[in-house]
């Protein structure tokens, strides 16, 4: 069977693959490890493969901010270029290679949302487009493509969901639309504070759930 | 505004980047003095790594992967010269038919240039999609198909990394009337419907296919001949191949 098309196989007696997670769909912890490793040794292959596996959950993050998929395209650009040049100076220990690569493309696209001045345009766009928090854990099924992941990706929709709607909001806002503190208070028509403190109790509350699947695999 | 407690309470509007332009300042230049702080940020973000898989995943354009690894390495894209002589058979067919509408007037012409650049785009990335599977098919499979007279076959090219196939039968005479050729998943669940699979002896048809959406083990593929008004999800008819990857 081709891999990667579908769920991974359990170990005989039912356990995850990997520690603590569900079962893996396309890159285990050792895979990872050896992927970074061959890409510090100027594997193109390992590059291929990592494209392969990881632009699609890059260009959803910085489409999600930048509304331009040519832009989000650039950005994932950027975010592999720089991967492949200083992916010597990464340190395992501090991290894991997908989110450093998470960590960057949504950077760059932060980076670009604001040197670009583009959040007045999306201000008005939200305006023009409806509530803001509806946009976060939509309902769609995974395609061939986004399926290594996917269960990471539930389980994070499915920690968002536990949020009071008014939490959701700032969240969506702050983290998935690139908005800063201020800018959301704008946005919402609510004080500096109010978003301060929803911010502040909705990370309490993501917080450990999130830190529960730190150490899954995708 | 500049306290130890301010830069607590800002520590998660930090790491999510939520801060004005000068606040993240503020916070940079404290994190370099802080070590509880640069400590608190980094258990923060490690907790918070999978956070972005909140986002919906985007399927990258055929190509765009190809364009990516070219970039990074510092080369031009390999798949752009190869479509270079393509785009410009593409661009004189444009202007000779533009040429030709050039008769019409200019509403319709510009309405049907339109429509004929749309085909061609389409058509263009469709090839494009179609050989970076047919280059990168890490599984290959075929299966002899007899049809009374007619001996013809079906192959399956899996591309392992985009989880896409190209299939392709040939040889086989169209079906009676009635009936229908039609593609079918082999998958841990049981038999998927595929697409129905128009045949001609003189010409091969080749399928670009996704697997089927759901939690499905693809393990394999078959052909079989069923009454096109069948509705059934599973196979009723005559098996003409069956493929396991």
């Amino acid at each position: 069977m081709p891999q990667g098309f579908g769920p991974a196989p359990t170990a005989p007696d039912g356990s995850p693959p990997e520690r603590g997670g569900p079962p893996g769909l396309g890159l285990s912890l050792a895979h990872e490890a050896s992927l970074q490793s061959r890409l510090i040794a100027r594997d193109e292959q390992a590059l291929v493969e990592l494209v392969g596996f990881a632009s699609p959950w890059l260009l959803g993050v910085a489409l999600g901010m930048l509304s331009d998929r040519d832009e989000a395209e650039e950005v994932v650009h950027e975010t592999f270029t720089i991967v492949w040049r200083r992916v010597d100076l990464f340190d395992q220990e501090s991290g894991r290679l997908l989110p450093w690569l998470l960590r960057i493309a949504r950077n760059r696209a932060i980076d670009r949302l604001r040197a670009r001045r583009r959040r007045t345009l999306k201000l008005r766009r939200l305006e023009a487009y409806g509530a803001p928090g509806e946009r976060v854990a939509p309902a769609i099924e995974p395609d061939e493509s986004a399926r290594p992941g996917w269960h990471v990706h539930d389980t994070v929709h499915q920690a968002l969901g536990t949020l009071p709607q008014e939490q959701h909001a700032v969240v969506d806002l702050a983290y998935f639309q690139g908005l800063t503190q201020s800018e959301i208070a704008e946005q919402l028509g609510i004080p500096l504070g109010t978003v301060k403190t929803r911010l502040r109790l909705a990370f309490d509350k993501l917080r450990p759930r999130l830190a529960g699947i730190r150490e899954w695999v995708l | 505004m500049t306290s130890h407690e301010w830069f607590i309470e800002q520590r998660q509007a930090f790491v999510i980047r939520a801060l004005e332009r000068d606040e993240e300042q503020a916070f940079h230049e404290h994190l370099s003095g802080c070590a509880e702080c640069r400590e608190a940020t980094t258990a923060l973000e490690h907790d918070l790594a999978w956070l972005p898989l909140g986002a919906s995943p985007i399927a990258p354009r055929p190509g765009f992967n190809r364009s990516v690894v070219d970039a990074a390495l510092g080369r031009r894209s390999a798949e752009r010269r190869w479509f270079a002589p393509l785009a410009l058979a593409a661009s004189l067919l444009l202007a000779l038919g533009s040429l030709w509408w050039a008769r019409h007037t200019v509403s319709r012409e510009a309405e049907r240039f339109a429509i004929r650049q749309a085909e061609l785009g389409s058509a263009l990335a469709s090839v494009q999609d179609t050989l970076s599977i047919l280059r990168r098919a890490g599984t290959v499979r075929h299966a002899n198909i007899t049809m009374g007279e007619y001996q013809g076959g079906m192959v399956i090219l899996a591309d392992n990394q985009s989880h896409r196939w190209n299939v392709v039968v040939y040889g086989l005479p169209a079906p009676h009337d009635g009936q229908v050729c039609q593609f079918w998943f082999i998958t841990d669940r049981g038999m998927v419907k595929g697409l129905a699979v128009p045949t001609s002896v003189g010409a091969a048809t080749v399928l670009t296919l996704a697997m089927p959406p759901g939690n499905y083990q693809v393990k394999g593929a078959a052909l079989t001949m069923e009454a096109s008004a069948s509705a059934a999800p599973a196979p009723q008819g005559k098996e003409l191949a069956h493929l396991m990857l």
